[in-house]
């Protein structure tokens, strides 16, 4: 073991395409990811796919991934948990070594990662997709135990039918408050959608509610459509308080279920907060983030630019123009582990390419969507071309377009787990 | 045509020291792109119900739908946006990539 990392330390001094200790002696290359979604699966099952001989590890705390996308299908009760609740059984028969712990320490110098039953993992190239964690008294009174009486719902999971029952216990004419967060967070089109999917719900259940939007921002992502959307399909029912009118919500009360925002006071029967976060906490511990919580990368190996041997991918990195959403991640995450599989076999990482498609679906059969298509530069990860869905399209679109969003769940299940 | 076209950097490099248009060798794969392309096109293992599979799609088809979708000839719900990001060559190669799947 000694003789092989001071190898690979010595390489490592000439640049990290060198860096070949593990096939040049014969012995397999490992590979740790650690975070189970979509970035991080995707990074496993590509390594092993690009270099069957490497040893390649997922590390994941939770036995199951309950995705993000249409956990707010699951909130306006269009789907069930079962349909966005997956396994790990597949790509663990396709070679990759699941382990369902926690990563709870890295040593970026020897280069191992310490799980939290104890384990201790070898690594030449670590792969951190970790999400997102919250900043837990970012927003005053807004703490775990505010979490369970005014849910986020933004990991998907127990929170998402917390939300879903709130809703289904709220009498008609109730009040909804979703309170979003500032940039950079989770899903940009995500609240935005929520209030789509909680509406389809409230109209065919309890039509005389309402839902408010507070949010800090004066735009946001896919906002004329999401409008368009709102006052085509429920006239009345949404209403979005901008930065400008005063939306940003400097406090909670879960005693009183109230949000006090710049513009003044609001009770509500059921409140949502979208909390500030940042990047999951084994960022943090192996030194991958910076100031802001967030991990600077080199867009063109997604390798840390604070830590050398550690890729972030996801949520959790500095991606320039991509979104915070599972499609980035999961593009970043393959041209991850291309760049891996090439840097491990001692060859100039390939030239990535990446790509963003995020669908929202606001109702049964209406869909629409922002797509990038995006390239390495020395300034970060730049967008070539996209955009989103035209306004006034006509219904056959919408429905099509919420067609493609399934289709969509179900490449990308199986790109990252299948 | 696209006015404005961002550049991988040693691309970028390369082309500006020499003065010329960037080497194709820089540029990402056609199987590098395509990668992205099947999250929505996916194999057949994936399910997908309404979006075409990729794999063995005739060449020309390919080539014929993607320009035309670039260039505003086709009418489509996303691929005229994500189109846009592509050169003839590219187009070319990524058509060639997926006939031979």
């Amino acid at each position: 073991m000694t003789t092989r990392r001071t190898f690979l330390g010595a390489s490592l001094g000439l640049g990290t395409a060198l860096a070949l200790p593990n096939l040049a002696r014969g012995a397999s290359p490992k590979v740790v990811v650690v975070g189970g979604g979509f970035g991080g699966g995707t990074a496993a099952k590509y390594v092993k796919k690009l270099m069957p001989a490497a040893e390649v590890t997922l590390v994941e705390r939770d036995k199951q991934f309950v995705t993000c996308p249409f956990s707010n299908y699951v909130i306006g009760g269009i789907e069930k948990m079962q349909t966005i609740t997956h396994g790990y059984d597949k790509i663990a028969k396709r070679g990759v070594k699941v382990v369902h712990d926690e990563a709870v320490g890295v040593d970026p110098t020897a280069r191992k990662v310490t799980l939290k039953g104890g384990a201790v993992l070898d690594y030449d190239r670590l792969v951190l997709s970790p999400g997102i964690d919250f900043v837990w008294g970012g927003l005053e009174g807004y703490d775990e135990a505010a979490a369970e009486i005014m849910p986020h719902a933004w990991k998907a999971g127990p929170q998402t039918l917390l939300l879903r029952k709130q809703l289904e216990a709220m009498k008609d004419g109730g009040t909804v408050i979703i309170v979003a967060p500032d940039n950079p967070f989770r899903c940009p089109p995500g609240p935005y959608e929520r209030a789509g999917t909680i509406a389809w719900y409230l109209k065919n259940n309890k039509p005389k509610s309402k839902i408010l939007i507070f949010d800090p921002k004066e735009t946001f992502s896919k906002q004329a459509l999401f409008f368009e959307s709102y006052e085509n399909l429920y006239p009345g029912m949404i209403q979005w308080i901008g930065g400008k009118q005063g939306g940003k919500v400097t406090k909670v009360d879960p005693k009183s279920m109230t949000v006090e925002a710049e513009f003044g006071e609001e009770k509500g029967d059921v409140i949502n907060v979208i909390p500030p976060q940042r990047a999951g906490k084994i960022a943090q511990v192996a030194g991958v983030s910076d100031e802001k919580g967030w991990c600077p990368i080199d867009p063109r190996t997604m390798e840390s630019t604070r830590v050398k041997g550690i890729h972030v991918v996801g949520d959790a990195c500095i991606a320039g123009a991509m979104p915070k959403s599972g499609t980035a991640a999961n593009s970043q995450a393959r041209n991850a582990a291309a760049a891996i599989a090439a840097m491990l076999e001692g060859k100039e990482p390939p030239e990535p390419a990446f790509a963003n498609t995020c669908y929202s679906i606001v109702a049964q059969g209406y869909g629409f969507s922002v797509t990038g298509v995006y390239g390495a530069t020395p300034e970060g990860i730049k967008e070539i071309a996209g955009g989103v869905s035209k306004l006034k399209a006509p219904p056959k679109d919408r429905d099509l377009e919420a067609a493609y969003a399934y289709d969509w769940y179900r490449g990308i299940m199986y790109d990252a787990l299948g | 045509m696209r006015t404005q076209r961002i550049v991988p950097f040693n691309m970028a490099l390369a082309a500006a020291a020499i003065g010329l248009a960037a080497p194709a060798a820089a540029a990402p794969t056609a199987e590098t792109i395509a990668r992205n392309c099947v999250v929505c096109h996916g194999p057949k293992e994936a399910g997908q119900l309404e979006i075409p599979k990729l794999a063995n799609y005739p060449a020309r088809k390919m080539t014929e739908m993607l320009t035309g979708f670039r260039d505003g000839q086709k009418e489509a719900t996303i691929m005229n946006r994500i189109a846009k990001a592509f050169t003839d060559e590219q187009i070319a190669a990524l058509a060639a990539y997926f006939a031979n799947q």
